[in-house]
């Protein structure tokens, strides 16, 4: 399974989105985040393609500076629109809230996504859309933990607007200090 | 002296005092054979990866002639740090103040400008090699360590443990590997709760994990009748008491089966398992629920059987060892690593490694909620009050002893919602702290 993992592409595309198409994929990231820190899960997930997969490699320091801060051998997080829907979601609907005891009362999240950079791919129905997200976490009554990472997401572009395809997070912080890591980044 | 089954109740200023903290450094962390590492991160001459024992850091290496050594990550001269990297490949360390470098077996090899600073002789090297625990030795691939002299030989420390991690990391022709780098996050509670709850806690698992086993990930009837013909409607299992704070509590599913069930791995694996296996092994790998333990002080392990965990019957088993490192009395940092089978199947490995993450990894549906509890469990300790007030640990005193010719080793007694691995991990922690921690 080595290297089974790898960033949604290969390579960095050297053309760069218009400013229209930038405007509407930043507002398009977000809605996505406004519906994730509301718990709106429902739209949430209309916002993404049946086959999303989220990944997130465990960060590390490595022992020379060319190489990247993360091992693509280890995941922290590996889901899939199914494991979302059917697990991380569906506990926190009403029949089953009350005994999903991490997230009663839940952690509050707060994504500040910025420096978002849109490019074209070969692909003309898959933009190669990279981010910077820091995630704000406050559990209970303690003082709030923060995140940051880079993101690189393939985004779809239906007839709609667009759907989110994959989402790939390089995390910064290798000894993660966070109230709870079933995150969303 | 304190009994066999006992404590039952110890002060709940083992979770959040740091006055009990600092005397753990001292009795329990610089006295204990710790675990670091697993032989597979560093296969190749130069390979380190850096751990800590107790709070210091320490530089686990593949040295040049084979061993694998451990040095505390400081250098002799100034006390400077000269490993910053989590891993990496190297036949010398050099330090960043004066250059002072070191061969990866330790040796002092290079003195920047020795006449200018030392005299026409130079210093004397020999005297100068890094610091190193008194003991390192490797168990099934587990690297451990310890500063104590006169500690006795490793295999004698883990004792009756043994047998059931030959059970658990034993059974494969081609070993287990470690897969990729390991997480490492902070936990805001005391080093011992998680350490605690995976001695053996069978008690908690239909509570706290409620929304896990009704949303499919914990064997059901249902997906059991699937497996096999007969399932009967109580789980089974046992707890043990292996000598030195080292326990196993094993689970059972419940059914009734004529031959070996490894349900969890692919069937092609099954043979290597019942022939690497005496026949008490496979009655405790054979239709395997779950079985975890800890090894005293720090370092727990878990065997799981996941069901449904990326689609209606896609059930495997993983592999998982955790280790935790004190921080404070409130605080640890828990480093989490994966360990699967050389060469088995990719496409179960993926499987095993999302039934891991998605269950017991650090954002599994399982760990969140675990972690809440050992969270609490710190935060709710540390008052004034609180602190002074015991613990109850009476759980499964009345279960019967397992008989002698089931061949289980160690203190074991049928049923895993006993508190039985609890009591015997705050035993060894009694004996090492000093008996004025328990009440009765």
């Amino acid at each position: 399974m080595t290297s089974n993992f790898a960033p949604p592409f290969a390579e960095i595309s050297q053309v760069w989105a218009s400013p229209e198409e930038h405007a509407a994929v930043a507002a398009f990231l977000a809605h996505e985040a406004e519906a994730i820190d509301s718990r709106n899960f429902a739209e949430w997930l209309s916002l993404v393609d049946d086959e999303f997969t989220y990944q997130v490699p465990v960060p590390r320091t490595p022992d020379n500076p060319f190489s990247p801060h993360f091992d693509s051998r280890s995941m922290l997080i590996d889901e899939s629109k199914w494991s979302l829907e059917s697990q991380w979601f569906r506990r926190l609907d009403l029949d089953l809230y009350e005994l999903s005891w991490a997230e009663n009362p839940p952690v509050r999240f707060r994504h500040f996504v910025s420096n978002i950079r849109v490019r074209r791919t070969d692909d003309p129905k898959i933009l190669d859309v990279r981010s910077n997200v820091m995630l704000v976490g406050t559990r209970q009554s303690d003082a709030p933990k923060f995140l940051t990472g880079e993101r690189t997401d393939a985004i779809s572009v239906v007839d709609d607007g667009y759907r989110l395809t994959r989402r790939w997070v390089v995390l910064d912080q290798v000894v993660i200090d966070f109230p709870q890591l079933r995150i969303m980044l | 002296m304190i009994e066999a089954d006992r404590p039952v109740s110890v002060l709940r200023r083992t979770w959040g005092d740091e006055e009990v903290f600092a005397r753990e450094l001292e009795r329990v962390f610089k006295h204990s054979w710790q675990f670091l590492a697993h032989d597979s991160e560093i296969p190749e001459p130069g390979d380190y990866v850096q751990r800590r024992m107790g709070r210091d850091r320490v530089i686990v290496v593949h040295s040049e002639d084979g061993v694998n050594r451990v040095f505390l990550n400081t250098c002799r001269h100034r006390g400077v740090p000269l490993c910053r990297a989590d891993e990496g490949n190297t036949s010398h360390f050099r330090c960043s103040y004066h250059g002072w470098t070191y061969a990866n077996t330790g040796v002092l090899r290079g003195v920047t400008y020795q006449p200018d600073v030392y005299g026409p002789g130079g210093i004397d090297k020999s005297e100068l090699e890094l610091f190193a625990p008194a003991h390192v030795d490797t168990f099934l691939g587990m690297i451990f360590a310890t500063w104590d002299q006169d500690a006795v030989p490793l295999r004698e420390y883990l004792g009756d443990l043994t047998w059931y991690l030959e059970a658990i990391m034993g059974k494969f022709d081609d070993g287990l590997e470690v897969v990729g780098t390991p997480v490492r996050n902070i936990v805001k509670a005391n080093w011992k709760t998680e350490g605690e709850n995976l001695s053996g806690d069978g008690y908690h698992t239909m509570v706290t994990h409620a929304t896990a086993v009704e949303l499919g990930l914990f064997a059901t009837p249902k997906d059991l009748e699937k497996l096999t013909d007969v399932v009967t409607p109580r789980f089974t299992g046992r707890t043990v008491d292996c000598g030195n704070g080292h326990t196993i509590r094993v689970q059972r599913l419940p059914v009734e089966i004529e031959s070996n069930q490894y349900w969890g791995y692919p069937e092609d694996m099954w043979e290597q398992f019942d022939r690497n296996l005496s026949p008490g092994q496979q009655q405790v790998m054979s239709a395997l629920s779950v079985c975890h333990g800890s090894v005293f002080p720090n370092m727990s392990f878990i065997e799981n059987f996941k069901t449904n965990v990326d689609g209606p019957g896609l059930h495997a088993r993983y592999f998982r060892i955790t280790v935790r490192y004190p921080i404070s009395a409130t605080h640890c940092e828990q480093l989490w690593f994966l360990l699967q089978p050389r060469n088995a199947d990719p496409q179960w490995r993926r499987l095993s490694a999302q039934a891991y993450l998605r269950t017991n990894g650090p954002s599994g549906m399982f760990e969140i909620d675990d972690t809440e509890n050992f969270v609490g469990i710190s935060e709710a300790s540390v008052g004034e009050i609180a602190r002074d007030k015991p613990i109850t640990y009476l759980g499964g005193l009345q279960n019967p002893k397992t008989p002698s010719e089931v061949g289980w080793p160690g203190d074991a007694v049928d049923g895993d919602k006993t508190e039985k691995t609890l009591r015997a991990f705050h035993r060894q922690w009694a004996v090492m702290m000093g008996e004025n921690e328990v009440v009765s």
